[in-house]
């Protein structure tokens, strides 16, 4: 992997945000073989990209098969095995913001912070001969984060979409998801709670820690480098 | 002497001591460890899922599917029972040289007296496996799970308050965390609802006139349970300062186990706690113990107040054997008492004491090669 590897995210907002920002710095991506192609080219770098799902290019830069890429926050700091080391944000894009939040019925009225959480969590084994249940996709995240609380009353729960409606049908009691207004979870019936907001994530221009620059890639993560870091330019 | 054959010394060392050989299921739904301990436990533990989806768990120890096994014989009727195992646990490794596999020696009694002959019996036997194999301890960490629990009783506060102090303690940001939460007030609307004829029927007159469903498994019994407790702890009008400075010393114990003893007792009667009397007692009397069986802890055991706190469901006397050439989260040796195990296994149905401890041939093998 001497050639520089670049991931762009493949699809939707997140791919035509990313664009706009390439082309402000004065490097637009161009797609081979179309809109449906998965590989392109970025002006006046000579670097392998290639276009990904952004889960896919979190976990390639945290294992070192990409060099750069762009993706959400809340993706790399879930994913990473031991926390924000093992990547390297180089500049935070201002959009694809999202917060990651832990959410639970409005109705318990008793359930305001995280430590009323444990209290209800403890009150709930004991009565149900069985732990409070959270559904999330963000596993690593919730570990986290729940034991930063001292919350230790829980079992998780993976949720492959959908998350805010597991309490609705019963599969959870509690989630952590990602939410912009809330107006999902509002709608949902859940409330985040006080001290809930475990990440404010937006889109990242992130460089990878464990992949190896050397030479020819080292020149053009320079080139790189230094065109965003010369642009003022605000989205 | 190479792995087989310290696996072969420490094994005899345990048969010894009587106890029938048992190697119970390799595979546990992962529901075992996890609604036992938690998902702090998660990170350690290797999860698959079967062909309907079940989620299941390599053994992570020994003394889970033993316990097991153990739960569902006492059924038919309660007797003690020791068991002996040289057997393989699985768990992801923490450290990168950590292997994924390993055999661990040990031994489990159930249904004896809990008292600190026995506490004092168990250590003795874990440590001559460890000196029989050829390692001679570094140091020797002791904590006691009933120390704190006994500390909080003897504070005699409002339960709401006990009860979370005492989980509290067993949670990573621990005690201080609690402390320094402060009481916050409740919706008034919710209060006038808990005094209501039927709080019940009020509270749910609340979430009508707000619109506000009711999701998820909790009944709105428990959540009025909830906020009475919270109601009661706010009047309670949060930790006194004399019992947050007890529990704050408490915490900070950490001295030779000889000294341990005493340091204990001057504790509790600078705060006044004379209820804690008899579990210092009990405690005192293990220490002696220890020292009659094994002269030489008195050079290398210390007491932590706070040590084993994490480990989910030890609930009285916990050590760890440490040797030369290992990090301390690499014991050679480990054990200690879990009396509600058996009942968290089997819903309650039974139950019975244990006490149980292991030694880890792979890493003795590591200690040996560095010359210690």
């Amino acid at each position: 992997m001497s050639r520089l590897t670049i991931a762009i995210p493949s699809k939707g907002r997140l791919k035509e945000q990313t664009e706009a920002w390439l082309a402000s710095i004065g490097h637009p991506l161009r797609q081979i073989g179309g809109e449906r192609g998965y590989t392109a080219e970025i002006d006046g770098l000579d670097a392998e990209v290639r276009l990904l799902s952004a889960r896919e290019i979190a976990q390639g830069l945290i294992e070192g098969s990409l060099h750069f890429g762009v993706t959400g926050e809340d993706l790399l700091h879930d994913l990473a095995p031991d926390g924000p080391e093992d990547f390297r944000v180089l500049r935070r894009l201002g959009f694809g913001g999202a917060d990651v939040v832990v959410a639970v019925p409005q109705a318990w009225f008793d359930v305001d912070m995280m430590s009323d959480l444990e209290a209800a969590g403890a009150a709930f084994r004991k009565s149900h001969g069985r732990r409070l249940r959270v559904a999330t996709k963000y596993l690593r995240l919730t570990r986290r984060y729940f034991a930063q609380k001292s919350v230790g009353e829980y079992r998780l729960v993976e949720s492959a979409g959908a998350t805010e409606a597991a309490p609705s049908t019963g599969s959870a009691d509690v989630i952590v998801d990602i939410t912009t207004t809330g107006a999902t979870l509002k709608a949902n019936g859940l409330k985040v709670l006080r001290d809930g907001v475990i990440l404010q994530s937006e889109a990242a221009f992130t460089q990878s820690v464990r992949a190896s620059f050397t030479g020819e890639a080292r020149a053009v993560a320079d080139t790189l480098v230094g065109a965003f870091s010369k642009s003022d330019h605000k989205f | 002497m190479n792995h087989d054959a310290l696996v072969a010394v420490a094994r005899a060392v345990f048969e010894a001591a009587g106890g029938t050989p048992i190697d119970p299921d390799y595979v546990l739904p992962t529901d075992i460890p996890l609604e036992l301990s938690g998902e702090a436990v998660r990170a350690r533990l290797c999860v698959f899922t079967d062909n309907r989806g079940a989620e299941m768990a390599m053994r992570p120890d020994l003394t889970l599917p033993v316990a097991q096994r153990e739960a569902a014989r006492l059924e038919a009727g309660p007797s003690a029972k020791t068991y002996t195992y040289a057997a393989r646990a699985f768990r992801l490794p923490a450290a990168p040289d950590d292997p994924f596999e390993f055999t661990q020696v040990g031994l489990e009694r159930f249904g004896y007296a809990a008292d600190p002959a026995a506490d004092a019996e168990l250590f003795a036997l874990v440590h001559r496996a460890v000196e029989a194999c050829g390692v001679s301890p570094k140091a020797i960490v002791t904590g006691d799970l009933a120390i704190f629990p006994a500390f909080i009783d003897a504070l005699d506060l409002p339960p709401v308050t006990s009860d979370l102090l005492k989980r509290a303690f067993r949670q990573e940001g621990g005690v201080r965390a609690v402390l320094d939460a402060a009481s916050r007030p409740l919706d008034t609307d919710v209060l006038a609802a808990l005094d209501a004829p039927d709080a019940q029927v009020a509270l749910g007159a609340v979430l009508t006139a707000r619109d506000v469903p009711l999701v998820g498994a909790r009944s709105l019994a428990e959540i009025i349970g909830g906020l009475r407790a919270r109601r009661a702890a706010i009047e309670a009008g949060g930790l006194p300062d004399a019992a947050r400075a007890a529990l704050l010393a408490l915490r900070e114990v950490d001295c030779p186990l000889s000294d341990a003893p005493a340091t204990l007792s001057a504790l509790a009667k600078t705060y006044g706690l004379t209820s804690a009397d008899a579990a210092l007692g009990a405690f005192a009397s293990r220490v002696e113990k220890i020292f009659g069986l094994v002269p030489g802890a008195r050079r290398t055991a210390e007491f932590r107040a706070g040590f084993g706190r994490r480990f989910t469901y030890y609930d009285g006397f916990v050590f760890e054997v440490l040797a030369d050439g290992l990090a301390s989260t690499q014991p050679v040796a480990a054990g200690g008492r879990y009396d509600g195990l058996i009942a968290g296994l089997s819903g309650a149905r039974v139950s019975a004491t244990g006490i149980g401890g292991v030694v880890r041939p792979d890493r003795m093998v590591r200690v040996r090669r560095t010359g210690a």
